[in-house]
């Protein structure tokens, strides 16, 4: 569009510069003479300047162009790049091909000399074996061919002995007969011999194998029935070592046994030496046994005596013992007797004081009496009041006497009283007693299920586990499995919910980098070749699709602008299936003609505008009439035209 | 050897309960599923076939926790042994199974053995045994992974060994409980019974 636009301020200064010299020249045709000179030189002036104006727009369209070139320049330029490059790039792939295709070939040849290395290994050992097989062949061949001679042989040896044996025969048998006979006889003969003589050969054959078979057995069994007579003699020689041996062993444990018995006697004749006395003559033997004997004898005295002495103590013992007890017995009664004496002692002593005592009383008593009956003057006083002394003490006893007998009587009463007093009041209180009894009966009632409801409780309480603190408590195992489950449970969920943290962490940190995998998990997944792969397709993809848009947008500028060019129409599509075409003479920028594609095939309709209805004729020559739009619009481009320049 | 010779002493009855335990306790694994079935090996023991685990590690689990209990047997301090099947995913405790034991006190080390054949308490346990197996018809299916857990009631005063601690009861919220039968060795008495979480249909 920029060179568009070039274009068009091109021909718009161009109308201009037009415009200026069709003006002045009006001006200057308008003007009248009177302004002459001033007129000359001002057209001068202005030609000069008009001249400028026309070199200056004259440079701008060089400049114009000449940017023009250079951005066509460019474009070749990136065009030319752009196929370098994908050349390169195809003669790179060929190339990394051709050495691909290089390194299979180099492999397989490699393979193919292996191979045949191999065959050749292969046939020489074949040609080894075969020429192995030759000889053995040939050799075989040799040794048939010696026996067939050696059988050669023998058959002419046979068929000689046959016709001597048979000539023989004859001649026995039938001398007399003439010996043309004979002679065709023993052609006949001749003639059937090798016949028979092949038959007896085969016989003979198959006797000489047998025989030979036989040879060899007959080795092999020599061989063994000689080993036979040393096997004998061995078996003899070891069974009479067999008897001795067991012999002998019996002889040996019999001398064991009497080994051993001798040498225990030797060790109790040993042991008997060392206990015995140094003795060594009869004499002292006899000596030792007979003070021996008399020791034993006095010991055995003593012995005597000693029991003896012991059972008479005894016995003076045991009949000293009762005497003992009586003893015993009469010093208790003669002590028991002592002290009962002792008591008495004591009690009559105490009443001989008493006694004394009261005779000295009375002894006083009679002294005074002595004394007051000496002195004469105070006794009837005295009497007198012994008298009422006497006489009160005898009041006072029998007062005495009388409260007691009342005192008696009174608690006979009382004792009367009481009783009566309690039979009422037995009479009394029955009746409370009942009223008692049933409160208390109610009572227990309300205890006993009060009771029972307790139990029960109690029952529940045990049943459920309960106890009593005071004197239960409840222990066990710190390391119980129910704490160790849920030990582990609480590690299940705290690395459970780590990992979720982790994985959040992670799908964030996917979503924002938007492909990117790197972070501190140790599931990094590495980018696949595949991965890459597609990644650089895409991006070369991108390029091209970059680059045919650059270039599809520069053909398509300048198609556009060769249309505008040739044609004079510049055609812009407004609307879906709507063209305005502008034309390269319009008189203003809006005058603009509007076609509408009608149909796949391609037909065009004018549709109104402005401008059309100022072409009314053309539009009625060409269209209706002729029905043809470019020679309508090659009309209306030679119209234009024609209005625009000056004639 | 001494509970067949002269009856039953308080060692042989602690020898016996232990046996007892460590066999039913396997029976419920296996019945309850809590470990799968492969790894159970049968074996004949009191004249029936029962399922005894291969696992090595619930093997010795097992028989840290017997022995120890056989220990406490012969002492009599155990009061309980409680079997507690746990949902792993819920943490919530599906089902007890209880063993209570009373001990007769007055059969101390040397008092004389009691008179009570083998077979008479080989018969009851084999039919507590027997009833075991046949609870499992109405318990409720353990659908989710369980794991299970002994608890062992003792007298406060009991010095805890090394590898044991305290723990809380793990009762059962809402459940329902069926008694089962008990066997008794004269010295010995095991009480049992099981209980598990009521389901909401019922």
């Amino acid at each position: 569009m920029d060179d568009m636009e070039d274009d068009t301020t091109i021909f718009s200064t161009l109308k201009s510069f037009k415009s200026l010299i069709s003006c002045p020249d009006r001006s200057l045709l308008e003007t009248e003479p009177a302004f002459g000179r001033s007129g000359l030189q001002n057209l001068y002036t202005k030609r000069v300047e008009l001249e400028e104006a026309a070199e200056r727009v004259r440079s701008h369209t060089n400049l114009l162009q000449l940017t023009q070139e250079k951005q066509q320049m460019e474009l070749s330029h990136k065009r030319a790049r752009i196929e370098l490059e994908k050349e390169a790039n195809s003669s790179s792939r060929d190339l990394q091909r051709e050495i691909d295709r290089n390194r299979e070939l180099l492999l397989q040849i490699r393979r193919l000399e292996e191979r045949e290395e191999k065959a050749n290994q292969a046939l020489n050992e074949q040609m080894e074996n075969n020429k192995a097989l030759k000889r053995n062949f040939e050799e075989l061949h040799k040794k048939a061919n010696e026996k067939d001679s050696k059988l050669a042989e023998a058959d002419q040896v046979c068929v000689c002995v046959f016709c001597i044996s048979v000539c023989r025969k004859m001649k026995k048998s039938m001398p007399e007969y003439n010996c043309s006979f004979n002679i065709k006889k023993l052609s006949l003969i001749c003639a059937l011999l090798p016949l028979i003589c092949a038959v007896r050969l085969q016989e003979l054959e198959r006797r000489l194998a047998l025989q030979e078979q036989d040879s060899v057995i007959v080795k092999n069994m020599k061989s063994e029935v000689a080993r036979l007579p040393e096997l004998e003699r061995e078996i003899k020689r070891l069974r009479e070592e067999n008897t001795f041996l067991r012999e002998t062993k019996e002889n040996n444990s019999l001398l064991r046994e009497e080994t051993e018995g001798l040498r225990r006697k030797l060790e109790r004749m040993e042991r008997a030496m060392e206990e015995k006395l140094k003795v060594e003559k009869p004499e002292d033997l006899s000596r030792e046994v007979i003070q021996i004997q008399q020791r034993e004898l006095n010991l055995k005295q003593q012995n005597y005596t000693l029991n003896s002495s012991i059972r008479s103590v005894e016995k003076a013992r045991t009949e000293l013992m009762p005497e003992i007890a009586q003893l015993r017995a009469k010093a208790q009664e003669e002590q028991k007797k002592r002290e009962n004496q002792d008591s008495l002692v004591r009690r009559l002593q105490k009443r001989v004081l008493l006694l004394t005592k009261e005779r000295d009383g009375m002894r006083a008593i009679l002294e005074s009496y002595d004394s007051e009956l000496a002195t004469s003057e105070y006794s009837p006083q005295l009497m007198l009041r012994v008298k009422e002394a006497e006489d009160m003490l005898q009041k006072v006893q029998t007062h005495n006497t009388e409260m007691e007998t009342q005192l008696s009587k009174a608690q006979e009463e009382a004792g009367s009283f009481k009783l009566q007093a309690q039979m009422v009041s037995h009479i009394h209180h029955h009746g409370n007693f009942l009223l008692k009894i049933e409160e208390l009966e109610s009572e227990r009632q309300q205890l006993e299920e009060q009771n029972n409801i307790l139990e029960m409780r109690l029952e529940r309480h045990n049943l459920q586990g309960g106890y009593d603190p005071v004197t239960t408590k409840v222990i066990h195992l710190q390391m119980n499995p129910t704490s160790i489950a849920k030990q582990q449970r609480t590690e299940e969920v705290e690395q459970l919910r780590v990992e979720c943290q982790r994985l959040r962490d992670r799908l964030r940190k996917i979503e924002a980098g938007g492909g990117m995998t790197t972070d501190d998990t140790t599931l990094i997944i590495p980018p696949s070749q595949e991965i890459l792969d597609l990644r650089k397709q895409m991006e070369s993809a991108e390029l091209k699709n970059q680059r045919l848009k650059e270039v599809f947008q520069k053909k398509i500028q300048e198609f556009r602008t060769a249309c505008y060019v040739l044609t004079g129409y510049q055609i812009d599509i407004t609307v879906e299936n709507q063209y305005r075409l502008t034309s390269v003479y319009a008189e203003h920028m809006e005058d603009s003609l509007l076609f509408k594609s009608t149909g796949p095939v391609g037909s065009m309709q004018l549709l109104e505008t402005d401008f059309s209805r100022t072409l009314t004729g053309l539009v009625d020559l060409h269209l209706f009439h002729q029905k043809s739009i470019p020679v309508f619009l090659s009309a209306v481009t030679i119209e234009l035209f024609s209005r625009q320049t000056v004639t | 050897m001494s509970k067949t010779l002269k009856g039953i002493t308080l060692k042989g009855s602690a020898e016996l309960v232990a046996e007892f335990f460590s066999f039913g306790i396997n029976s419920i694994l296996y019945q309850r599923g809590i470990y799968p079935a492969e790894t159970f090996t049968r074996v004949t023991q009191y004249d029936m076939s029962l399922q005894l685990t291969t696992d090595a590690k619930l093997k010795n689990y097992l028989t840290n926790v017997i022995s120890q209990l056989k220990e406490w047997l012969f002492d009599c301090t155990v009061q309980k042994l409680v079997v507690v099947i746990t949902c792993l995913e819920t943490n919530e405790v599906l089902e007890r199974w209880q063993f209570d034991l009373e001990c007769d006190k007055t059969a101390k080390e040397g008092s004389a053995p009691r008179e009570k054949s083998i077979k008479a308490i080989q018969e009851e346990i084999r039919s507590v045994i027997r009833q075991i197996t046949a609870t499992v018809t109405f318990l409720p299916l353990l659908e989710t992974a369980c794991a299970f857990d002994l608890l062992i009631y003792t007298d406060k005063d009991l010095e805890v060994p090394e590898q044991w601690e305290e723990s809380g009861p793990q009762l059962i919220d809402q459940s329902e409980e069926v008694r089962l039968r008990s066997f008794t060795t004269t010295i010995h008495k095991v009480n049992s019974m099981v209980a598990y979480k009521r389901t909401n249909s019922t």
